[in-house]
């Protein structure tokens, strides 16, 4: 009995790291797929145009998260919908891998306050 | 007496026509923005539930700052702590932190 619990938590663990490996994006893959977003948000992620937003150097697990709120509707921007319903689960890890990997305008808030 | 009058109409003729333009000031923005500090200043800091990241809002682009908080003001865009910020916040003020911001990217 217990022999057989051990194997299935296990396995169950095995599963989990399985997964985990393949969820993480891959930058290289990503440039691969960013076509279409550097139209608005230029090739390394930092959009010219003040209404895009800068992509270079954002953190992978925010741009994964807007990623999927504008794929399911949480998040409502009919051109962004429109790309994200085009990518996959990896196809979102290995973009969003991509533009955080990117030279970087943007920062923390610290150091910037009144007083700093 | 009447150079007064004109003096005076071209300062009020000048307020209304900044006020209308609704640009950003900086120095205002900078003061605002405290606020923010609390989760955009702390290096790695994590939204729960689901947890990811707080963005990085420092050298963002202006207009892509003003449409996020406008966004969350209005409820277009839900978060329940940008939310009850954005709020707080009117459309001049919304301005003055996007300039700020968008101020000092590296």
């Amino acid at each position: 009995m217990i022999r057989g619990f051990s194997l299935i938590a296990m396995g169950a663990l095995l599963a989990l790291t399985a997964t985990q490996t393949f969820a993480a994006g891959d930058p290289a893959r990503g440039k691969t797929k960013i076509a279409t977003c550097v139209a608005c948000h230029g090739q390394d992620g930092n959009s010219v145009d003040p209404q895009y937003p800068r992509l270079a150097g954002q953190y992978a697990d925010y741009l994964a998260q807007a990623l999927h709120e504008y794929k399911d509707g949480r998040r409502g921007n009919a051109i962004m919908k429109g790309f994200a319903a085009t990518l996959s689960d990896q196809d979102i890890d290995d973009v969003s891998a991509y533009f955080a990997t990117m030279p970087s305008k943007l920062q923390g808030l610290e150091h910037h306050i009144q007083g700093d | 007496m009447k150079r007064l009058h004109l003096v005076g109409l071209i300062a009020v003729a000048l307020c209304a026509a900044s006020a209308a333009h609704a640009e950003g000031d900086k120095a205002r923005g900078r003061t605002l923005v405290y606020t923010c500090n609390g989760c955009h200043g702390v290096p790695g800091y994590a939204n729960a539930y689901p947890e990811y990241h707080v963005p990085h809002i420092v050298g963002q682009n202006e207009q892509y700052i003003v449409n996020a908080l406008k966004a969350y003001k209005s409820g277009e865009r839900t978060h329940p702590t940008m939310g009850a910020q954005a709020q707080s916040m009117s459309d001049q003020e919304i301005e003055d932190i996007a300039a700020y911001l968008s101020s000092i990217a590296k």
